[in-house]
């Protein structure tokens, strides 16, 4: 087990800032995500971690101790990767009980301690079934769990996944998951975890870091990522439905703060939010505009209107989402999406009445650019 | 608009590979259909047969009464959308829309007139000039599906149109796609290994396996009465949990635990014959109430052993005290985060428990 730290870790390739400035301090038994989309550095960090890259500046400590200078072999990691790398002439257990058998390594196993560590693994991942066969006879998605398993079975002092389920089918991806998350529960050691699969992220990690062009946006836990975003690119990549998010702008009219999108959609800030969204606030010609943010789940929708605060548009469509029935309302440069009851109907084009949870709104800057596709 | 009838069709490729056998149903006039089934379960091979590009080895497929068996893919006059766009890339959008319309030999009033309505349906007006290469893939999309729409046609195909779309634009897509059914008034088909997009769009499910339809239903009806337990792993996202149990009489399942059997009732109905039969019971994920003391009768209690975070929801694996100690998931809201080990119990109330044959399967309720 072992404490991992960067401090202001940069790679470049060329001219091309791939991270840029990276710090984060994983604590020893964390389980570590890194998130965010292609592109954005994540395998370029854990490929820093384990070694095969060369940092351009900056350093990565195991336990207080610059690694900066040792090789793979001298960090004890055990890295996992996307493709899965499996010697074609060996069953599935001689695969996995390869690198118990090297030659390196300190304890060495009886047969039947190797057997058992093997068989454990295996049922862990359900792959029991397959110790017999050769790599060819496989899916690909008994592959990457194979390959899973090779990692696993070693106790290095710091595992480091790159998106070791990403090839499974849905369905397989939850157990094999949740299989993921009982085995790092019970091994204890430290896991860095990269992923472009939001949901992994927050189902597996103790803490969760969303990178985005190399630059970390947000460190915290799960529940922190997804409540209170530091950005619109966190709020935006994280939760399915993706959270709504809306330009207008900021109007002071007898007093009263007010958001306005439209003439339709005008809603007054409650006195709490006002500062946040001035917070964020800039000066576009003679408009203050600012960036709302509230997932579906906070808004309501019905026939009747509920406040003095509630608006009307006129319902786009309506279709399903992972948390039930979703209604959709087309905006000048964007879709709003609210949760519906089950059960109601609405019609296409029926003028409803639309009411926003205000202790769930968020106000940010624009950092990324929102359009109709 | 038409109305789509498959009445009793097989599909052997060679090789005696039966991919389809004795399928039959009815998609009907202004319908969205889903045709949903894992890889290899005969569905795209249904579609094919639909679309005229595949021979139908034995039955029929008929549109509004007709049968097409013999008519080739023009004369289906169906709208095809794949999921590559294969525009011409060096027409215009407009171009691009009008060519179904000239190859037909429409006069150019008529095209103009046409092209405009299905453009501004599908909000391509301001990009008509525009060249395919410059246009985003969610763009492309549109205008490959305004392009199979201008035609009027009988019935729109669609194969796996959004799987593949990065999450984010999906949620847009799915309103996109069914406002335009809605709006236009199509008779949508849509064949896709997702069961999660199948049931965000579809009116109804025909939920394939082995080649077989398994159920066509509503999307009600797949949930809340699968045929068997291969619909009802197949729809739902965690799966079903099953446990054993027995029944105990024609209103009564029981389920053995170190003290004994605990009872409960269900609201089906259940043939006299199965009481005694060991069987198995299905329970969603969505719908057990949890709570942290004994709230109702009909209560199984267990301990946390995982949670999953994923954000509005969180997914308990709890560990079950009956003889098995069979483990169970559970989908609660995101904020109800308890503690690992934690002792809970698990409502069991009589209209979330479902019922199965052991060896063949099926469900044994009736209503």
């Amino acid at each position: 087990m072992a404490q991992v730290r960067l401090e202001s870790v940069t790679k470049m390739y060329g001219k091309k800032k791939a991270v840029n400035n990276v710090s984060f301090d994983c604590k020893e038994g964390e389980f570590f995500s890194i998130t965010g989309p292609a592109g954005a550095g994540k395998t370029t960090i854990l490929k820093m971690l384990a070694g095969i890259e060369k940092v351009t500046s900056g350093t990565i400590y195991f336990d207080n101790r610059p690694v900066n200078e040792l090789g793979p072999q001298e960090r004890d990691v055990a890295m996992a990767f996307e493709t899965y790398n499996l010697y074609p002439h060996f069953s599935v257990y001689e695969n996995i009980a390869f690198p118990l058998r090297a030659p390196k390594r300190e304890e060495s196993l009886s047969p039947q301690e190797e057997r058992d560590r093997v068989e454990e693994i295996a049922d862990f991942l359900g792959i029991t079934e397959l110790l017999g066969r050769r790599p060819a006879q496989l899916s690909g998605g008994e592959k990457q769990r194979v390959s899973l398993a090779r990692v696993m079975v070693r106790s290095p002092r710091v595992y480091l996944l790159d998106e070791p389920i990403a090839h499974l089918d849905a369905r397989l991806k939850f157990s094999t998951q949740t299989a993921l998350k009982r085995l790092s529960g019970q091994l204890g050691t430290t896991i860095i975890y990269v992923t472009h699969d939001y949901r992994e992220a927050l189902g597996l990690s103790d803490r969760v870091a969303v990178l985005r062009r190399g630059v970390i946006e947000q460190i915290g836990t799960p529940g922190d990522v997804y409540h209170t975003p530091s950005t619109d690119f966190v709020a935006r990549f994280i939760g399915d439905p993706p959270t709504n998010l809306t330009d207008g702008e900021i109007v002071t009219r007898d007093g009263k703060t007010l958001f306005s999108a439209g003439d339709d959609f005008t809603i007054q800030i409650q006195e709490g939010l006002t500062e946040a969204a001035e917070k964020v606030a800039r000066q576009e010609g003679d408009k203050r505009t600012v960036r709302l943010c509230i997932r579906s789940s906070h808004i309501k929708v019905s026939r009747d209107k509920v406040s003095d605060n509630s608006f009307q548009l006129p319902v786009y469509a309506i279709a399903r989402s992972r948390q039930g029935p979703m209604c959709t309302f087309e905006l000048k440069d964007s879709f709003l999406q609210a949760n519906i009851e089950e059960g109601v109907h609405y019609d296409m084009s029926e003028k409803v009445w639309l009411d926003f949870d205000q202790d769930h709104i968020l106000f940010f800057e624009k950092t990324i650019e929102i359009s109709k596709r | 608009m038409s109305r789509v009838s498959i009445n009793h069709v097989y599909k052997t490729y060679k090789g005696n590979v039966e991919a389809v056998r004795d399928v039959s149903f009815t998609c009907e006039d202004g319908e969205f259909l889903a045709i949903l089934g894992p890889s290899g379960s005969g569905k795209s091979s249904i579609l094919r047969m639909i679309a005229g590009l595949e021979e139908i080895t034995k039955g029929e497929i008929l549109f509004d009464g007709n049968v097409v068996n013999e008519l080739t893919p023009s004369e289906r006059n169906l709208a095809l959308a794949f999921e590559s766009y294969a525009l011409y890339p060096l027409m215009s959008v407009y171009e691009n829309i009008a060519f179904p319309l000239r190859a037909q030999g429409l006069g150019k009033g008529e095209v103009g007139k046409k092209v405009r309505f299905v453009a501004e349906e599908l909000d391509l007006v301001d990009i008509l000039k525009k060249k395919p290469s410059s246009l985003s893939g969610g763009h492309q999309q549109r205008v490959s599906l305004a392009r199979a729409l201008v035609r009027e046609p009988n019935v729109t195909l669609l194969d796996e149109p959004i799987s593949h779309m990065d999450q984010r634009v999906r949620a847009e897509m799915r309103a996109r796609i069914r406002r335009l059914h809605d709006e236009l008034n199509l008779t949508t088909i849509f064949v896709t290994h997702d069961q999660a997009e199948a049931v965000s769009l579809c009116d109804r499910l025909a939920v394939l396996n082995f080649g077989e339809l398994q159920q066509i239903g509503t999307v009600d009806e797949i949930w809340n009465k699968p045929a068997n337990r291969f619909v009802a792993t197949f729809v739902g996202e965690p799966q079903m949990n099953f446990i054993n149990g027995k029944i105990e009489t024609p209103q009564e399942v029981s389920i053995p635990t170190k003290q004994g059997k605990m009872t409960f009732t269900y609201s089906g109905k259940v043939d006299q014959r199965y009481v005694g039969s060991e069987i198995t019971i299905g329970v969603r994920p969505q719908q057990i109430p949890l709570s942290l003391s004994k709230k109702q009768e009909a209560a199984i209690a267990g301990s946390v052993e995982l949670i999953e975070f994923q954000g509005e929801n969180a997914i308990l694996t709890v560990k079950l005290e009956n003889l098995d100690n069979t483990e169970v998931m559970l989908l609660v809201p995101g904020e109800r985060l308890g503690q690992v080990g934690e002792s809970v119990w698990l409502g069991f109330s009589p209209e979330i428990i479902h019922l199965f044959d052991k060896e063949i399967n099926i469900s044994i309720e009736t209503q």
